[in-house]
Parts: structure tokens; C-alpha cells; sequence
């Protein structure tokens, strides 16, 4: 099913005038991966915080509001130039499970981030006093982490996973 | 100069001879997928040297983080930085030794190397000059002189980016 749906894109003028332009994927890639920067710097902020190995500087409760609409313009950015790299090559994405990992598990982590946000947004004194709720940040920062180490190698292992096909 | 020149050429031909050089082409049986797992783990460093960098350099620009002050912010992110580049220079290291004289050869390696060299020299004049009287502006708008560091930094450190992944589509 994904084969025509590939093929289909790959026809298409969009993407064969991005398919022309040869600085378009190496450009987007480096948009990217500066992106990836701002909001895997973000994330490990907070969940070390979270974590306790980072105590010096701001409280969670302050990095949370500086730092998440950062990492929501990180992910917009993110979101286009992804977009860009899928119409160029429909084929390199499509074709590779490293691809459909990764989108999978940033539905989760998104999911999980805005509901981490809110909660420290409503109650920011419970999130900044390390007695309280021990629990629940750390299993938070822990899954979220590893989440985005996995995405971020899934992102690197689609360039070399993936098998032609057109 | 001809004869450090030689030099050179020999130890770049030396260390491609290497079994860890070999490795790293994936030459040796169950190495074959070592040299994507080091660049991804390089990837993964060099993602938190160019945040903490621009949370620094944005802070310097006077373009976010305005809440805290600027020697608070350095003081908690240039740590990160400091570890991060560590981490993604032994992984890039690894990279280089697998095709240590197309990688030497390589004008977007040189230019990337000329970047990193004019940033750390840029975070120098920056440190020696507009840092050494930060109280007067900590929690302020940082004075023109270092929000011209902060630019230029930015800039390289951007560049630096860009040419990292420009090598990868010019040595394969």
C-alpha cells in the first residue's frame, strides 16, 4: 500500500522540483539536526533536573516554562523540514521500519511532553520541592530521555536502512 | 614544511592501517554497522553542544532567557557544552581514523575545523573582554561587544553544523 503512495509523491512537480535542486536534502538535513539540538538540549535539561543529577541553576518549574516554547519551535522546524526530506524522497523514508519507529514514538513523547508541561504549569511548587512526588518525575524523565536517543538514532538509522524501491 | 607535509601523509596512511581503523570501515567481521552506531552517538553530542551553545548565545544577543542573568545562564549551560563536545570529539575522532586522508583532504573537514578554531578563539575574546565586567550588565541587555560574540558565535557554530553534514555527503 505504501508503494503507490510513494511513487505517487515522488511523481509529483513539488517533489520533483525539490528531487532537481541538489542542495535541498543536505540544507534540510543540517535545518534539522540544528532543531534537533534546541529540543534535545531542552529535554535533557529538564529531565536531569527532574532526575536530580543537575542541581545548579534554575528549578524545574523555571526551566519548564523557558525552555518548552523553545522546544516547541524546535518541533515546528522539526515538522517542515521532515516534511521537505519526505516529499524529496518518499521512498527513503517509506521503506525503512527505522521510519515508522520513529514517528511512532514521536506521537508518544508528544503526548507525554504536553501533559508534563501542563501538570508543572498548574502546580509548579510540587514539581520544584524534591520531596514531592519522587516518583512520578523520575519515571517521566527516564522514558522521555530514552524516547528521544531512540528517535534520534532512528533518524540517523533511516539513511542507512532504507532499500530502494521506485 | 615539504618535509611536515610528508609527514603528515605518512602518519594519515599509518593510522588507516589501524585495526581500529578497520573497524570503523566495518573491515573486520561484526563491525559492520560500528560506524553508523559512532555517528549516531556523535550526532547525539554534538545536538547538545549546538543547543547549549545557542542558549548561550541567545542570552548574550539579549534574545532569550532575559529572566536570568547572563552569568547564571553560562554558569548552567557551558558545563553541558564542555561535556557534549568532549563526548562528540572522541566519536568524531573514531570517524576520522576510518578515512583519516579523504577526511584530511576533504575542504568542508577543513572549513569545519577552521569554524571550531575561530569560535574557540572567539569564546576567548569574549571571556578576556565583555565577560570580565559582566556584573555591569548581567541582568540587563548585554553591551554591543558581547552581542557580537554572541553573533559570530552562533554563525561558526551554525556553520560548523552545516559543513559536519555537507563531510557526509562528500566522503562517501
Amino acid at each position: 500500500m505504501l508503494r503507490p503512495i510513494s511513487q505517487w509523491l515522488a511523481q509529483t512537480p513539488v517533489s520533483k522540483i525539490l528531487q532537481d535542486t541538489p542542495w535541498v536534502v543536505p540544507t534540510s538535513q543540517s535545518i534539522h539536526i540544528f532543531a534537533i539540538a534546541i529540543v534535545f538540549t531542552s529535554v535533557c535539561m529538564i529531565n536531569l533536573r527532574l532526575l536530580g543529577v543537575w542541581r545548579r541553576g534554575r528549578s524545574t518549574s523555571e526551566l519548564v516554562i523557558a525552555l518548552i516554547p523553545w522546544m516547541w519551535r524546535g518541533l515546528a522546524v522539526l515538522a517542515v523540514t521532515g516534511l521537505v526530506q519526505t516529499i524529496t524522497e518518499p521512498a527513503r523514508q517509506f521503506g525503512t521500519p527505522a521510519f515508522w519507529a520513529k514517528m511512532a514514538m514521536i506521537v508518544v513523547v508528544l503526548v507525554m511532553t504536553v501533559g508534563f508541561a501542563r501538570a508543572v504549569r498548574r502546580r509548579a511548587e510540587d514539581w520544584d520541592r524534591p520531596s514531592a512526588r519522587r516518583y512520578y518525575p523520575k519515571v517521566f524523565a527516564v522514558v522521555s530521555t530514552l524516547l528521544w536517543l531512540a528517535i534520534i538514532a532512528c533518524g540517523r538509522f533511516i539513511g542507512y536502512t532504507w532499500s530502494a524501491y521506485s | 614544511m615539504v618535509r611536515v607535509l610528508v609527514s603528515l601523509g605518512a602518519l594519515l596512511t599509518s593510522i588507516e592501517t589501524w585495526r581500529v581503523s578497520a573497524a570503523m570501515r566495518g573491515e573486520i567481521p561484526g563491525t559492520e554497522w560500528l560506524f553508523p552506531i559512532v555517528e549516531t552517538l556523535h550526532v547525539m553530542a554534538l545536538t547538545l553542544v549546538l543547543g547549549s551553545v545557542a542558549m548561550a548565545d541567545l542570552r548574550l544577543l539579549g534574545l532569550g532567557s532575559r529572566k536570568v542573568s547572563a552569568s547564571r545562564l553560562l554558569e548552567e549551560v557551558l558545563p553541558w557544552t564542555w561535556a557534549a563536545w568532549f563526548a562528540a570529539a572522541v566519536f568524531g575522532t573514531l570517524m576520522f581514523l576510518s578515512k583519516a586522508h579523504i577526511y584530511a583532504d576533504n575542504l568542508q573537514f577543513q572549513l569545519k575545523f577552521a569554524c571550531m578554531g575561530l569560535a574557540a578563539l572567539n569564546m576567548a575574546v569574549f571571556h578576556l573582554g565583555p565577560f570580565k565586567h559582566v556584573e555591569r550588565w548581567d541582568s540587563g541587555v548585554p553591551p554591543l561587544a558581547a552581542r557580537a560574540c554572541g553573533a559570530l558565535s552562533l554563525t561558526l557554530w551554525v556553520s560548523v553544523a552545516f559543513l559536519g553534514r555537507w563531510v557526509g555527503f562528500t566522503t562517501t
